[in-house]
C-alpha cells in the first residue's frame, strides 16, 4: 500500500503533476506570447473563457458545501476567493466583458454558451462535477492548485504583450494584471490547504492525479481555441458516403 | 542566491538566481508572518517598507500606485503587487490592517447595503 507522502515530498510530487502539461505552452497560449493572434482571436478567447472561469465562485461554492467546519483555513480561502471574485471590486467577469468588448465583440454574445466550443463546456462541467462530487482537499487540489495556480505564468507572457503590441489599455487590460497577482496567493494558499488536509495515502492520490487531469484539461481548453479559431483543420468538401 | 529579508519576523528566504518571485508568496509559503486579506491590491493590508533593494523590486502597476497614494513615495509597496529578482530587506507593522476607510472596497460594501435599505 502507498504510504503517505511527507509535506515537502507531496508538494513536489503536486508541481511534478502539472510539468508537461502547462498550458502557458499550449499553442494558443504560445501565439499569444508571440503576438501572433488578432484582435478577433481575443474576442473568441473571451467568448469561451467566460464559461470556464463565470461559474468559478459557484464551483468555490459547491466546495465550501463539502468543508467540515473544522476546516476553518479552508473555508476561509474559500470564501475569501469567492468574495474577490464576485463582490470586492469590479466583478471579475465583468473584467473579462470589458476585454471582450474592447476586442470588438459583445456581452451578449460573451454570455451566449453556443459560441464556446466543446471542449470549453467539457472544461466547465469537469469543474462542476469535481467541485460538487470530490472531497474537499481533492477538489482544492484539482481546481486551485491544477487551473488556477497556472494563471501568473500564463497572463505574465501575455499581458504586455496586449498592452505593448496591441495598444490596448491598462484599464480594459485589468483582467489580466489583477489575476496576475491574485492567482500567485491563491495557488500558494490552495497548496497549502491541500498539504494540510490531505492526510491519507487514498487522498493524496487522489489530489496528483486530479491535478493531473486539472492540468490536462486546461492545456486540451487552451490547444483547442488555437485548432478552431487560428488554424482550423480544412472543411470536408465531399464527405465519403457512410457505408451501408 | 539573492536573499529576502523580513526584517520584522527576523526570517530569510533565498531564491534561485535569476527567478522573480512574488513577495507576498514567499512570504505565505516560509510563514514569514506579512498580514494580508486581499491579494488583490485593494485592501492594503500588506503594505511593506522597502528597506533595501528597492531596485529589485517589479516597477509598481497602477493599482498599486492608487492604493497606496503617498505611502509609496514614503517607500512602501504592496508585497501582493511586488515581484522582486535580487536581495531585498522589508518591514512592516504586525498589527495593521488595511486601509480600507474609504476605500473601493466599503464603497461598493456601501452601496450594496444602502440599496437593500431603499428598498425597505
Ligand atoms: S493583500 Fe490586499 S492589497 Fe495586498
Amino acid at each position: 500500500m502507498a504510504e503517505l507522502l511527507s509535506k515537502p515530498a507531496f508538494r513536489e510530487a503536486l508541481e511534478d503533476a502539472i510539468k508537461g502539461r502547462e498550458a502557458k505552452n499550449a499553442s494558443f497560449s504560445q501565439a499569444w506570447a508571440n503576438g501572433e493572434l488578432s484582435r478577433e482571436h481575443f474576442a473568441r478567447w473571451a467568448e469561451n473563457h467566460y464559461h470556464y472561469v463565470g461559474p468559478f465562485a459557484d464551483y468555490l461554492g459547491y466546495i465550501y458545501s463539502n468543508t467540515p467546519d473544522t476546516a476553518t483555513d479552508a473555508k476561509d480561502f474559500l470564501l475569501q476567493n469567492m468574495y474577490e471574485e464576485e463582490l470586492s471590486d469590479v466583478r471579475h467577469t465583468d473584467l473579462l466583458i470589458r476585454f471582450a468588448e474592447a476586442c470588438g465583440t459583445t456581452r451578449e454574445r460573451v454570455m451566449d454558451v453556443d459560441n464556446a466550443t466543446a471542449v470549453t463546456r467539457g472544461l466547465q462541467g469537469w469543474c462542476y462535477a469535481i467541485s460538487m462530487r470530490e472531497h474537499f482537499a481533492v477538489a482544492t487540489a484539482a481546481l486551485v492548485v491544477g487551473l488556477e495556480s497556472q494563471v501568473p505564468s500564463i497572463y505574465r507572457r501575455q499581458y504586455p504583450v496586449l498592452i505593448e503590441k496591441y495598444g490596448f489599455t491598462e484599464e480594459e487590460a485589468e483582467f489580466f494584471d489583477l489575476h496576475i497577482t491574485s492567482d500567485e496567493i491563491h495557488g500558494e494558499r490552495g497548496y497549502q490547504i491541500v498539504l494540510e488536509h490531505a492526510t491519507t495515502p487514498e487522498l493524496q492520490a487522489r489530489c496528483l492525479q486530479l491535478v493531473r487531469h486539472g492540468a490536462e484539461a486546461r492545456f486540451s481548453y487552451t490547444k483547442a481555441l488555437y485548432d478552431t479559431y487560428v488554424s482550423p483543420e480544412p472543411a470536408v468538401a465531399n464527405p465519403a458516403p457512410a457505408l451501408a | 542566491m539573492p536573499t529576502i529579508r523580513f526584517s520584522t519576523s527576523d526570517r530569510e528566504v533565498e531564491f534561485a538566481d535569476g527567478d522573480e518571485v512574488n513577495l507576498l508568496r514567499v512570504a505565505i509559503r516560509n510563514d514569514c508572518g506579512i498580514p494580508f486579506k486581499c491579494a488583490s491590491g485593494n485592501c492594503g493590508t500588506d503594505r511593506v517598507r522597502v528597506e533595501a533593494g528597492a531596485d529589485h523590486c517589479s516597477t509598481p502597476r497602477r493599482r498599486e500606485r492608487e492604493r497606496l497614494g503617498e505611502l509609496f513615495d514614503q517607500g512602501y509597496r504592496l508585497a501582493c503587487q511586488t515581484y522582486v529578482n535580487g536581495d531585498v530587506t522589508v518591514a512592516w507593522d504586525p498589527e495593521q490592517i488595511g486601509l480600507d476607510a474609504g476605500s473601493k472596497v466599503y464603497d461598493k460594501l456601501r452601496q450594496v447595503w444602502l440599496a437593500k435599505d431603499d428598498g425597505g
